[in-house]
């Protein structure tokens, strides 16, 4: 199928795109790969689309500050491939070497991607063990939410209607932090069925410092904040993984249970785990 | 596919009875209802707006009330047909005064049918689909007691 008719506009600067969806009108175009499927199918039939391709100022990824700066619009394949990335938050270039497709990867944006908040993505999982800030513009004001307070349900970000992600913050990694992705993909789609990203410091051969970022399972991407804390406070990583996932709201669907996630999110944190710890310096 | 759980509305067991039957609470608190008008005894037409991130569709449909057991339950049909797919949910609902007083816990037991589009390209997100409607329905239903509470016979005057 073709979209329904919708007017289409590319601006040049990011306050004319703030200008046009002030109003709370306009669906934004990024990377268009969740986007345009779901118009081709008219399951999302937006009236007007404001692109945000020509716009400057959000193709960035470099650190400044101790921080790495990633801007909305870069790609994953970009994510994954940087310097900067790779040295100072590899746990992120992992989870977007693992998206989709070569071809999803070269379209797709870390930006497009997190506004989305598909339940299956696999950034936000990293994006929660890393602890990230975004940024979010509008016509009036400038503001960041942590991660944690982003991802608020099945397709529903803290994003306010007139807002746009323009940046993400990462805090750069110490070099000495160990950090894993694993990833249950389905075999169609390639979504996550379930991803863990778990990063840790180690101290004396015991865990100092552990996050757990969880997706797929739910409808949101979770901090598995009990487990990081039994981890911290000297319990083993198997014990640990034990109780992943422990009280919190599964998907179900023809490919896995809810009790299905939940397991190999446990299984996974625990492969996730072990191999964050010997990666730690 | 399967949709059960229970939710606790801050009203008393008849006045949440009386509010759940409501057609005019119903179109307020069933996501993205744009109208319900009554067709025949306990059958209502129905215009519906679903929104779900960029997603959204119209679904005309039908809302069938059987089974009616005053203050304790009754059954609830959702049937909805538009462009991008078909739904039909069924559920029972059962009420039961909390201890805590001035409360009443319900719990649905239901099945959700989904057919085209929807159900062709979005299969994996009918289950979380489902249960956020469901959480919204009952979350605005609270809000809608909660406001229309003091004038509930069986709630403390003031």
């Amino acid at each position: 199928m073709i979209p329904h008719e919708f007017e289409y506009a590319s601006p040049a600067t990011l306050q004319e795109a703030l200008q046009l969806i002030a109003d709370g009108s306009g669906k934004i175009l990024a990377g268009g790969m969740s986007l345009i499927p779901m118009m081709k199918l008219r399951l999302a039939s937006p009236g007007s689309i404001v692109d945000l391709r020509r716009v400057p100022g959000l193709h960035h990824i470099g650190e400044s500050a101790g921080v790495v700066h990633i801007g909305a619009m870069a790609t994953h394949h970009e994510i994954e491939i940087s310097p900067v990335t790779r040295s100072r938050c590899p746990l992120l270039a992992e989870a977007a070497a693992s998206i989709g497709d070569i071809q999803v990867r070269n379209m797709g944006t870390i930006g497009g991607s997190i506004a989305h908040a598909d339940p299956a993505a696999d950034y936000p999982a990293a994006l929660l063990a890393l602890e990230v800030q975004i940024r979010l513009a509008s016509a009036a004001s400038d503001r960041t939410v942590a991660a944690a307070d982003f991802f608020q349900d099945a397709f529903t970000t803290a994003i306010e209607p007139g807002e746009i992600v323009v940046e993400l913050l990462v805090p750069a990694e110490a070099g000495s932090e160990g950090y894993k992705y694993e990833k249950v993909a389905h075999p169609a789609s390639g979504f996550a069925v379930v991803g863990v990203a778990a990063r840790v410091q180690t101290a004396n051969g015991k865990i100092s410092m552990a996050r757990i970022g969880v997706t797929g399972m739910g409808p949101r991407a979770f901090r598995d904040l009990p487990a990081q804390k039994l981890l911290e406070g000297g319990a083993d990583v198997a014990a640990a993984a034990a109780v992943v996932g422990e009280g919190q709201e599964t998907n179900s669907d023809l490919y896995a249970s809810g009790d299905y996630r939940r397991h190999l999110a446990r299984v996974h944190a625990a492969r996730a785990l072990a191999a964050a710890v010997s990666r730690a310096s | 596919m399967k949709v059960a759980g229970s939710y606790t509305l801050p009203v008393g067991q008849e006045r949440a009875y009386e509010l759940l039957l409501d057609p005019a609470v119903l179109a307020k608190c069933m996501p993205g209802c744009e109208s319900l008008d009554k067709t025949g005894e306990n059958v209502y037409a129905m215009r519906m707006k679903m929104l779900l991130g960029s997603m959204s569709g119209l679904f005309d449909g039908k809302v069938t009330i059987t089974g009616v057991n005053p203050p304790s339950s009754y059954k609830l049909t959702v049937e909805g047909k538009g462009k991008i797919g078909f739904m039909k949910g069924e559920g029972v609902l059962t009420l039961t005064a909390d201890p805590a007083e001035g409360k009443t816990a319900v719990q649905y037991d239901g099945d959700v049918q989904v057919g085209g589009t929807i159900a062709a390209v979005g299969q994996r997100l009918i289950d979380t689909t489902s249960k956020m409607l469901v959480k919204r329905f009952f979350e605005k239903l609270s809000k809608e007691a909660e406001a229309s509470g003091t004038s509930a016979p069986d709630s403390v005057p003031r």
